[in-house]
């Protein structure tokens, strides 16, 4: 055993496209340390967001393990261990921004004040402390997103998942994203996985890995 | 609060909108249903209830009736006012006559009232428009409002009574003259079958026209607030000699409550199918949402949300326009009750149909009785349709594999 907060190895996954067996993962392994960044790059349909899914446990891979802190994938735990950032950046348009990062921590229990403490300083180190009340239509995509990295970090988790997170923003606010993004996760020595095409963005992380053709080097 | 009650509340009433339209609608659809149920309902309970209340009014909840005449009329009365639980008798003689007055013929009931007695069990009183009931004597009558009318007969008139054993003494070809009778009163108790039939005299009067002598046709009884009429009637007939038999006014009427009681039923559940529809609504809307909702459905997931809470989270919200719509229906259905008198007499008016109204209807108000039992069913089942209503959106959200879900475009 390793004191990784993420591990995975020999990953493997097929996907059946029509009678054609498409292996998009070979035999992945990828371990990652408490506090730090790894970017991940390859070209499109490399099998990048596939990984990611498997390393949040939102999907099984055909052969191979994961461990989180040493332990198998439990959703019970995912909550507290992990948050994630979507190139879409799925906020509930019902909720507000603040509401929106609140949610994670409801995932867990009804939100304690601490939460709710937590919810502001996070969006106002997001920049976002005057929006708080605005709707996810009422933002732009910079502050979108920023809404999300906030509500994933809501609950301070070990490890973020980031999924090509700057792919639907133009260059300069994905710098700004992707610059935040590493300072709060050094901050708060979280973990962070950053899948992205950006070579300068991938620069800025501990260890750039690349995917390809189903094996990640 | 669980997420998913939080987020099934702001789905369906979302921060900053002010009048939530989609919510509305499925509500909508569930109140009409609940208040047109509660509406039909009470107003068919009503029938029951005013008929109730008129009888037990007119003839008390319980009546001691003999396969003869009943000689005794006072040993009789004496052993009923005994029984506990009694607290008034009266004896009665009633029975078909013809009246003409005017030239014009009617064919009532002729009900002789012992005076001194009937106030016991009888509320007579109320329904007298005109006179008083202690302006009777026996050369007097209070006619229905009805017969009175078919007679063109009005209080100061003179009319005529035959009785059947008139007739019967023709045959025997003596003569026996019609008794005259003031009109001294009218009444109208609001039941067409009540009113169209009856006349009121003294019991001394009735006796004579029926040649009975001191006998009497039945005693009429009242119970004392709380005791049962079944109660009173196993009493009674215990004590009561062998062809006396006490019914209580259920029993009497047994087969129109009966009739009354089943088309009620009928129309529940067929007015139910209005929730219904209304809950094929709510869950269509439902299922709309859950493919609306399927990238938010699958971020839940990637935020730690167990398929389990997700269906859970349709299903809140179809319970969620249950309750609502029932609560809203319920009080719509309450406040159409309280003004029904008017819409009926507004379109009856409006339609020039008062009369109409008047002769077919059993009733001069349109009477309303809401029993709870009825109230409890309706809001039961307005809940409990509504939120299975749920079950299929929230079986197709909690499917989605949230990898898929985050994927779909
Ligand atoms: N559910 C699926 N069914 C079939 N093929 C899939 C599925 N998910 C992904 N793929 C295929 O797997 C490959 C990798 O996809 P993905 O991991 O999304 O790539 P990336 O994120 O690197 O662009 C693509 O060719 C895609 O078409
Ligand atoms: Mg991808």
């Amino acid at each position: 055993m390793s004191n990784a907060v993420l591990a995975g190895r020999a990953l493997a996954k097929t996907y059946l496209s029509g009678d054609r067996r498409i292996a998009v993962l070979r035999e992945v392994s990828l371990e990652v340390a408490a506090g730090e960044s790894v970017s991940i790059r390859g070209e499109s349909g490399s099998g990048k967001s596939t990984l990611l899914n498997l390393l949040s446990g939102l999907d099984a891979p055909d052969s191979g393990t994961i461990e989180w802190g040493g332990a198998a994938p439990a959703v019970d735990r995912r909550a507290k261990f992990l948050g994630m950032v979507f190139q879409s950046f799925y906020l509930i348009p019902e909720l507000n921004a603040e509401q929106n990062v609140l949610m994670a921590a409801r995932m867990v229990r009804t939100p304690t004040a601490a939460a709710r403490a937590r919810t502001k300083e996070l969006l106002a180190r997001v920049g976002l402390a005057e929006r708080a009340t605005h709707l996810p239509a009422q933002l732009s995509g910079g502050e979108r997103q920023r809404v999300a990295v906030a509500r994933a970090l809501l609950n301070s988790p070990q490890l973020l998942l980031a999924d090509e997170p700057t792919g639907n923003l133009d260059e300069q606010t994905g710098n700004a994203v992707v610059e935040l993004l590493l300072e709060l996760c050094r901050e708060s020595r979280t973990a962070l996985v950053l899948v992205t095409h950006n070579a300068a963005h991938a620069q800025k992380t501990s260890r750039g890995l690349f995917l390809h053709e189903g094996v990640l080097r | 609060m669980p997420w998913y009650f939080y987020l099934a509340l702001k789905q369906l009433f979302p921060t900053g909108r002010k009048f939530p339209f989609f919510t509305a609608i499925s509500v909508m659809g569930v109140a009409l249903g609940v208040g047109v149920l509660v509406i039909v309902t009470s107003v068919m309970g009503g029938f029951g209830y005013e008929l109730r209340r008129m009888i037990v009014q007119t003839d008390g909840e319980v009546q001691v009736k003999s396969r003869a005449i009943m000689d005794d009329a006072p040993g009789m009365l004496r052993t009923v006012r005994a029984i506990p639980g009694v607290v008034g008798a009266t004896p009665y003689v009633a029975g078909p006559v013809m009246v003409l007055a005017n030239g014009h013929p009617a064919f009532p009931m002729f009900r002789g009232l012992d005076l001194e007695t009937v106030e016991g069990v009888a509320n007579l009183g109320r329904f007298i428009r005109i006179g008083r009931l202690q302006d009777l004597d026996d050369d007097a009558v209070i006619l229905s409002t009805e017969v009175a009318q078919q007679l063109g007969a009005t209080p100061g008139d003179s009319i005529e009574i035959y009785s059947p054993l008139l007739i019967e003494k023709l045959k025997s070809d003596e003569i026996f003259l019609p008794r005259r009778f003031k009109v001294v009163g009218l009444f109208e108790i609001g039941h067409q079958h009540l009113d169209s039939t009856t006349i009121y005299g003294t019991i001394r009067a009735a006796q004579e026209l029926y040649g009975l002598g001191q006998g009497a046709h039945g005693i009429n009884v009242r119970l004392q607030p709380g005791v049962t009429e079944d109660e009173a009637v196993v009493r009674l007939n215990r004590v009561l000699p062998p062809g006396t038999q006490a019914f209580s006014w259920m029993q009497s009427w047994e087969s129109f409550l009966w009739v009354l009681n089943l088309e009620k039923t009928i129309n529940f559940f067929l007015l139910l199918f209005i929730v219904i529809i209304a809950a094929f609504s709510v869950m269509s809307s439902l299922l709309i949402s859950v493919v609306r909702k399927t990238r938010e459905i699958g971020l839940l997931g990637a935020l730690g949300a167990k398929p389990r809470e997700v269906a859970l989270c349709f299903c809140v919200q179809a319970f969620i326009i249950g309750t609502t719509g029932t609560a809203i229906g319920v009080g719509l259905g309450f406040g159409v009750l309280a003004i029904r008198n008017h819409l009926v007499h507004g379109i009856a008016g409006f339609l020039n149909r008062e009369d109409t109204l008047k002769q077919f209807y059993q009733f001069t108000n349109l009477p309303a009785h809401t029993e709870l039992s009825d109230l409890v069913f309706t809001v039961v089942a307005a809940i409990v349709i509504s939120t299975l209503a749920g079950l299929l959106p929230a079986w197709r959200a909690a499917r989605l594999k949230p990898v898929e879900a985050l994927r779909s475009e």
